[in-house]
C-alpha cells in the first residue's frame, strides 16, 4: 500500500470513528438550515428573485465547510505533534506530498460530501431550495475554499499547543466570520459599511461562490473573482502556516 | 568493529541555553548505550541531534556513516524511533496503527504484523491504540520503531511509568533486541535497569557526558566504601564506634548503619560479637555514582 493510499485510509478512519467529527461537520450546520430555513420559510429576498433558503442553503453550507476544513487540520496537526506523531513522520522516508495530500484528500472529500447532504435537504419541498443551472461549478469553490480554510487550520494547529486553545482560537476566527460574511443572512440585509467590510474575509468568496454554483445567485464575473480571492488568501495563509509550522512540540 | 553513531565536540545552544556543550561519543554497532541524566541535562537535543531533527550549531555527527541532517531519507530506513509520549494514529487499532506506520517506510502488513508478533502484542491486535495499557502501549510504540527492521534504534525512556511486571517483560524484549544483533540508545532515569541492560552508559549534565563506561567499571572508580546495615536491636550505635575498620555509624529507623573502606575485619567482628543473622551489605550503585556526578546532595 502506497504512504499516500494508508494515511488516506488512516485519516478517514479516525474521522468516520469520531462522533463529535460527524457530527459537527454533518448534524451541526444542518441544524442552522433548519432554524434559518424555517424561520424565513417562503420568503423572497428583496428584488433577486431568489427565496430567503438558496442564500441560506448556499451560506450555511460554505460556513459548514469552512469550519470542517479549518477545524479538522487544525486538532489533527496539534494532536500529531503533541503526540510526537509528527516527529515519527519526520523520522522516516515518507514523502510530505504524500502526507500532506492524504489530508487533503480526506477535507475535500468532506467537503464534497456536505454539499450532497445539504443539497439533498434544501431541495426537500419543505425549504423548496431551487438548484441554479450549473451546480457542478460549486466543486472548485469546494477546492478553492477548502484550500483556503485548511491553511487557516495550519497557523491555528502550529500556534495552539492545547485542544481548548484550537477551539477557542477557531471559533473566535469562524463564527463571527460567519455572520460578517453573510452565511445566516443574506448580506442585503445588512448595513453598507458591513458589506463593504466582508470583502476583507475569506468566507464572504466561498459564500459567492457556493451561491452562483448552486442556486444561479449573482453572476459569472463574481463567481470567478471569489474563485481567484479564495486562492490568493490560499497562498498568503499558507505561506504563514510553512512558516509557523513546527515538527515538535518545543522548538 | 564499525561504528554506529559518531558524535565530535558537539555543541547546539538554543538563545542563552547551551543544551549541548562539547560532546564527543561514539557508539558500536551491535551496543547497547544508556544515556542518563537528569531532565533539562541535554539528553533530548543530543538525541535529536543525532536524528537528525536539529542541525547542531557547531561540531559532527555521522550516523551509520551518513550526515542525519538535513533530512536523509536514505539514512531514514536504517534507524528507528521510539518517542517518550505514545505517537499512535487517532483512534486506529494496534493492527492498523502499525499498518499505516509501515505504510510510511514503503512497507506492507506482513511488516507490521509481524512487527506485532515481535512485541507479543497479536492478542491486541483489533483493540483501539488508546485502550491499551501503559505496557502494551510503550509495547505498541517499540513495534512502530522495529516495523522496518532498522539497524539503530532510539529509545526514549521506554519504561517510564510501568509497574514492575511490565517493566520486567520489556527488558527482556530489549535484550532479545540487542541479542537480535540491533545498536540500542536508550534514555532512561531508572538506573538499576541501565544496570542491567547496557554495555555502557553515559551521564550527561550540564550539556556534557561527565562519566561514560559500563556500569561495572563506572560503579568500581566511584566510592569504593561498603555499608553494613545492622538492626538496632541487637547493636548499641555507641559500641558501634568501637568496632574495627573505623566505621562512620547512622540510624535509621530500626537500623544502624555503618560505612566503611575496609569492611573485611568489620563483619568478622559483627559476626563474633553479635552475629550476622540479619545483616545486610550494600555497596555502591549506579544510582550512587550517578547522583555524585550530577552533584545532588546525599541522602
Amino acid at each position: 500500500m502506497s504512504t499516500y493510499t494508508a494515511l488516506t485510509k488512516a485519516t478517514y478512519k479516525a474521522n468516520v470513528r469520531d462522533v463529535a467529527t460527524v457530527f459537527f461537520t454533518f448534524a451541526f450546520p444542518l441544524v442552522f438550515l433548519v432554524v434559518f430555513g424555517t424561520i424565513f420559510r417562503g420568503q423572497e429576498v428583496g428584488d433577486t428573485g431568489h427565496g430567503y433558503v438558496d442564500f441560506i442553503a448556499s451560506g450555511v453550507l460554505a460556513w459548514g465547510m469552512a469550519s470542517a476544513a479549518l477545524f479538522g487540520v487544525a486538532f489533527t496537526l496539534m494532536q500529531w505533534r503533541n503526540d510526537d506523531l509528527l516527529r515519527l513522520i519526520r523520522l522516516s522516508p515518507a514523502s510530505f506530498g504524500s502526507v500532506i495530500g492524504a489530508r487533503y484528500t480526506i477535507a475535500l472529500a468532506l467537503g464534497l460530501a456536505q454539499v450532497v447532504l445539504f443539497i439533498g435537504v434544501a431541495v426537500s419541498p419543505f425549504f423548496g431550495m431551487r438548484v441554479g443551472p450549473q451546480p457542478w461549478l460549486v466543486v472548485p469553490a469546494v477546492v478553492a475554499g477548502v484550500t483556503a480554510f485548511m491553511a487557516i487550520g495550519v497557523i491555528i494547529g502550529s500556534v495552539a499547543n492545547t485542544p481548548e486553545a484550537v477551539a477557542a482560537i477557531s471559533n473566535c476566527v469562524v463564527v463571527p466570520m460567519a455572520f460578517l460574511s453573510g452565511s445566516f443572512l443574506p448580506l442585503d440585509m445588512m448595513p453598507d459599511w458591513l458589506q463593504s467590510f466582508s470583502k476583507v474575509l475569506p468566507l464572504r468568496y466561498l459564500n459567492d461562490a457556493t451561491a452562483y454554483s448552486l442556486v444561479g445567485a449573482g453572476d459569472a464575473g463574481d463567481y470567478l473573482t471569489a474563485l481567484a480571492v479564495l486562492l490568493g488568501f490560499s497562498a498568503v495563509f499558507l505561506a504563514i502556516g510553512a512558516k509557523v509550522f513546527r515538527w515538535t512540540r518545543e522548538s | 568493529m564499525s561504528t554506529a553513531i559518531d558524535v565530535v565536540d558537539l555543541h547546539k545552544s538554543y538563545g542563552d541555553v547551551r543544551a549541548v556543550d562539547g560532546i564527543s561519543l561514539s557508539v558500536t554497532t551491535g551496543e547497547f548505550l544508556g544515556i542518563l541524566g537528569p531532565n533539562g541535562a541535554g539528553k533530548t537535543t543530543l538525541i535529536e541531534v543525532v536524528e537528525g531533527l536539529r542541525e547542531p550549531d557547531a561540531g559532527t555527527v555521522r550516523v551509520l556513516g551518513q550526515d542525519p541532517h538535513p533530512r536523509n531519507r536514505a539514512l531514514l530506513p536504517r534507524i528507528g524511533v521510539q518517542t517518550q509520549s505514545a505517537a499512535f494514529f487517532t483512534r486506529l487499532t494496534a493492527r492498523e496503527h502499525l499498518r499505516t506506520m509501515a505504510a510510511l517506510y514503503g512497507l506492507g502488513d506482513r511488516e507490521a504484523d509481524a512487527a506485532l508478533a515481535r512485541v507479543s502484542l497479536e492478542d491486541k491486535a483489533d483493540a483501539r491504540v488508546n485502550k491499551l495499557s501503559g505496557g502494551q502501549r510503550q509495547r505498541l510504540a517499540i513495534a512502530s520503531a522495529l516495523v522496518h527492521d532498522p539497524e539503530l534504534v532510539f529509545l526514549d525512556e521506554p519504561t517510564a511509568a510501568l509497574d514492575p511486571q511490565a517493566r520486567r517483560d520489556l527488558w527482556r524484549l530489549l535484550l532479545d533486541l540487542k541479542e537480535a544483533g540491533k545498536t540500542i540508545v536508550y534514555t532512561t532515569h531508572h538506573l538499576e535497569e541501565a544496570e542491567v541492560l547496557c554495555d555502557r552508559v553515559a551521564i550527561v549534565s550540564a550539556g556534557r557526558v561527565v562519566a561514560l563506561g559500563t556500569p561495572r567499571d563506572l560503579i568500581g572508580e566511584s566510592d569504593p566504601r561498603v555499608q553494613l546495615v545492622v538492626p538496632r536491636r541487637r547493636l548499641d550505635p555507641q559500641a558501634a564506634h568501637e568496632l574495627p575498620g573505623s566505621p562512620d555509624v547512622a540510624v535509621h529507623g530500626e537500623d544502624v548503619v555503618l560505612t566503611t573502606q575496609d569492611p573485611g575485619p568489620l563483619l568478622a567482628a559483627l559476626s563474633a560479637s553479635v552475629g550476622l543473622d540479619g545483616v545486610r551489605t550494600r555497596t555502591a550503585s549506579l544510582e550512587d555514582v550517578y547522583l555524585d556526578l550530577i552533584g545532588a546532595p546525599k541522602p
